[in-house]
């Protein structure tokens, strides 16, 4: 396992590496789910005022 | 015949908006499952390579993140474009969502670059060809954002920003082929070229399926972009009513 982690001594820039592409997968996966969210809420919102 | 039925189905909103809805899913269930599995296969089943050693699989994120930076700025050029020649709105919208992920993909394959540079080159960063053509990628990115959040009417910013991405365009083939039209530290290309792919399949089949994987990925998350953006430009449509009723 710790040799698996080491990379053969390149760990300390693989891991980051991965941990960076995969943080922005999941970040801007959020961002629209939230994007979308907040533009349905404004939707609604107006819905109601025009109601 | 068919195909302008297609078109048509294509420049309206509500079809564009059911069609996002429905596929959402499957893109996004596929897409997890290509990167996981390619995960594994580029961690786990790939062998060393025989000058990077484990290094090179580095690889396995650095170039989906920089394909993706350069396939999302033309994907928006493109969309950009036929907004500007037809008037599409539903166009318009899709420039619009590609920027935000773009910029951060360009984010991702400059900060994994510099990540493998260190080991491979020495260091983290140097004013090469390649990497400052993909710097400047993230400058039109900005541009374009910054511009539409600039302007107030959004037929103007539409116009304006549609014109900025259709121009900056030419950064996309100067990033791909700078490699090879000036001495660049960073290698040629490995996979996208003529011919055979210099590398072997045991480490060639999980990049492309982390290729496949990042490109359904972007898919579902352009088609929730998509479909916010819509929801924003329509919202005194009818259709909206009925689809938040």
């Amino acid at each position: 396992m710790n040799e698996f982690l080491d990379m053969g001594g390149y760990g300390k820039y693989l891991w980051p590496t991965f941990a960076l592409g995969i943080g922005v997968v999941i970040l801007n996966l959020l961002l629209a789910l939230s994007s979308l969210k907040a533009a349905k809420l404004e939707a609604r919102r107006r819905m109601e005022m025009s109601q | 015949m068919a195909t302008w039925t297609w078109f048509h189905r294509l420049a309206s909103p509500p079809h564009v908006y059911a069609f996002a809805r429905r596929w959402t899913p499957w893109f996004g269930g596929f897409a997890a499952v290509a990167i996981v599995v390619a995960l594994y296969g580029g961690l786990v089943m790939a062998p060393p390579d025989y000058q990077q050693k484990d290094a090179f699989r580095m690889v396995y994120v650095h170039a989906p993140t920089a394909w993706l930076s350069l396939m999302i700025y033309t994907t928006m050029a493109v969309a950009a474009a036929v907004g500007l020649i037809w008037r599409m709105k539903v166009a318009h919208a899709a420039a619009a969502a590609c920027a935000p992920v773009g910029a951060w993909m360009t984010v991702a394959a400059l900060g994994t670059g510099m990540l493998y540079g260190k080991p491979m080159w020495g260091t983290y960063w140097v004013w090469d060809p390649r990497l400052t053509a993909e710097l400047v990628l993230l400058f039109l990115y900005f541009g374009y954002m910054g511009l539409r959040a600039g302007i107030e009417d959004p037929v103007k910013a539409d116009k304006a920003s549609a014109v900025l991405a259709v121009v900056g365009v030419i950064n996309v083939p100067i990033i791909k082929f700078s490699v090879e039209w000036w001495n660049s530290l960073h290698q040629t290309a490995t996979v996208m070229q003529m011919g055979k792919p210099k590398m072997d399949f045991d480490m060639l089949w999980p990049l492309l399926l982390m290729l496949l994987g990042f490109l359904l990925y972007f898919i579902t998350v352009l088609l929730i972009r998509l479909r916010a953006e819509l929801l924003r430009r329509e919202r005194n449509a009818s259709w909206v009513r009925e689809v938040l009723a």
